[in-house]
């Protein structure tokens, strides 16, 4: 069955969305709606646990919030720089004709990805950061934290720059481009659109990931409110503020990962 | 959720008890994986005393008190200190168990006491949500102190150096100390002394009540002792040789 979109009822357009698009305010009251649905399940869930809300006790450590929010940018922003340079590195590393370099690059990555991140961060806090003599545990949580998204960012990297054809390269080879060239002029700013979107998502996975470092104590944002819980014996009030300040950093940075995927869509 | 708040007969449904499986010998995992310990038997004992089936629920301990007020259980029995803090959010039963607050320091650290550890230069290892950690927050405002999830890690810290010493009670210092007699020393002279209690959901009288008569009638026949028997022989001779009273 076909409707012509102009003829359609307004009824149909607000709850439909077009094939030629769909007008801003059906967009705005579907979201609107969406939300309120899915706040009252909410509201129904915190009724019928029938809790007691307190925020009073709460409200006293709300700067023990702050720091933590601050903490896990910081760790966030630091582990983000080193692991998109662990990441190209690894990359290239794997793409090295020297094998030693291509196997251990490829053990790397595939060690971090199967095992999960908080076996990796008591074994490397309490085996590799002590034999190293990492006395500073900020500077080990960053570097576990690099090491875990490094790998996934290679895993990105090696995806896009293989995502160039083969042709291309050929061509660069064909004008006698060197292979320093070939990546600095060819492979370089194509690869990195193809990359950036999957990036940003990967660095609101590191800002989340981030709060497993709250197990060798690290004062970020997960561990302080667990410190208020305890504290306040209140549990669910902590909860609600950890929830609302991870939505604070990693929203927009999904909202600009949308934007990227739309304007990189058509660019090769 | 709903199977929850509807469901009627509260005879037919067992006594929920939650616990922490993380702190031998009170409340741990035997080697078939179920629950075991002091507090254990403590459970299936006040169960026996109300006639009602017990089924023990493992929370972490930071989240015992949440899951008491939100009605996942009926009481706690995890070695849990009767404070003032908790009192407002719970009630507490008559205290069953005395004990205190005691050091497990460095080897070589030169721990006197715990005034000496409330200095800039010291780290202090606590378990979240423990009486050692209020005190380590209200009194050793000087000390970095390191908040961690499991008494395990806090061992740890002390043993890699990268805490001074870990505090925690009495029974549980003995104890790493006594696995660990190489890399730490014991100050098992306790700098604050503090009594355990079952926690019930505020306003429950009468489930506190009967609580109390439980224990009164369970020390009345001798239960502590066979308990003592059963998990703290060994402690209790190393408690009797250092001349310290014992936690029952």
């Amino acid at each position: 069955m076909c409707i012509p979109e102009q003829d359609s009822p307004v009824w149909r357009r607000l709850f439909h969305a077009g094939e030629s698009g769909t007008p801003w305010w059906a967009h705005t009251a579907n979201a609107v709606a969406a939300l309120l649905l899915i706040s009252a399940f909410f509201y129904y869930c915190l009724r019928q646990v029938g809790y007691e809300w307190n925020w009073g006790p709460v409200w006293v450590y709300r700067q023990k919030f702050v720091t933590g929010w601050l903490v896990t940018i910081g760790i966030s922003a630091a582990a983000l720089l080193t692991s998109t340079f662990i990441g190209v590195a690894t990359a290239l590393i794997r793409r090295s004709r020297i094998l030693i370099l291509h196997h251990a690059g490829t053990i790397y990555v595939e060690l971090i990805r199967s095992t999960p991140l908080l076996v990796q961060i008591l074994i490397f806090f309490y085996v590799i950061a002590n034999a190293a003599g990492v006395q500073n545990r900020y500077v080990a949580g960053v570097a576990i934290l690099s090491l875990f998204a490094g790998a996934y960012i290679s895993e990105i990297v090696r995806s896009g720059i293989e995502n160039i054809a083969e042709s291309q390269l050929e061509s660069a080879r064909a004008i006698g481009l060197s292979e320093a060239q070939t990546y600095r002029y060819v492979i370089f700013p194509q690869a990195i659109r193809q990359v950036l979107p999957p990036l940003t998502g990967q660095f609101v996975s590191l800002i989340k990931d981030s709060s497993l470092l709250s197990i060798i104590a690290i004062e970020e944002f997960t561990l302080n409110a667990q410190e208020v819980n305890a504290n306040t014996y209140s549990g669910l009030e902590s909860y609600l503020p950890l929830a609302a300040g991870y939505l604070l950093l990693t929203l927009p940075l999904s909202l600009w990962t949308r934007r990227l995927e739309h304007r990189f869509r058509y660019a090769t | 959720m709903i199977a929850i708040s509807g469901c009627g007969n509260r005879e037919e449904r067992p006594l929920l008890v939650g616990m922490e499986l993380a702190y031998p010998p009170f409340e741990m995992s035997d080697e078939s994986g179920r629950p075991a310990g002091v507090s254990v038997d403590l459970a299936h004992a006040l169960g026996r005393h109300l006639q009602q089936d017990v089924r023990i629920e493992n929370i972490p301990f930071d989240g015992l008190i949440p899951a008491l007020k939100t009605g996942r259980i009926d009481l706690i029995i995890s070695s849990m200190t009767a404070t003032e803090e908790r009192a407002l959010s719970v009630d507490f039963s008559d205290p069953y168990l005395r004990t205190g607050l005691a050091i497990l320091a460095g080897k070589g650290r030169n721990v006197a006491g715990i005034e000496a550890l409330n200095r800039p230069e010291r780290t202090v290892a606590v378990k979240i949500g423990t009486t050692s950690h209020t005190y380590a927050t209200e009194h050793l405002t000087q000390a970095n102190v390191l908040v961690l999830n499991k008494e395990s890690a806090c061992v740890l810290e002390v043993i890699q150096g990268k805490a001074d010493a870990f505090l925690y009670d009495q029974l549980s210092t003995y104890r790493n100390w006594n696995r660990h007699r190489n890399e730490t020393e014991a100050l098992l002279v306790p700098f604050q002394e503090e009594a355990w209690a079952v926690a019930i959901r505020k306003g429950n009288d009468s489930l506190r009540l009967t609580v109390n008569d439980f224990l009164a009638a369970f020390r009345k026949e001798g239960g502590f002792d066979r308990l003592t028997e059963a998990h703290l022989a060994e402690m209790k001779q190393a408690f009797d040789e250092l001349g310290y009273p014992f936690v029952f």
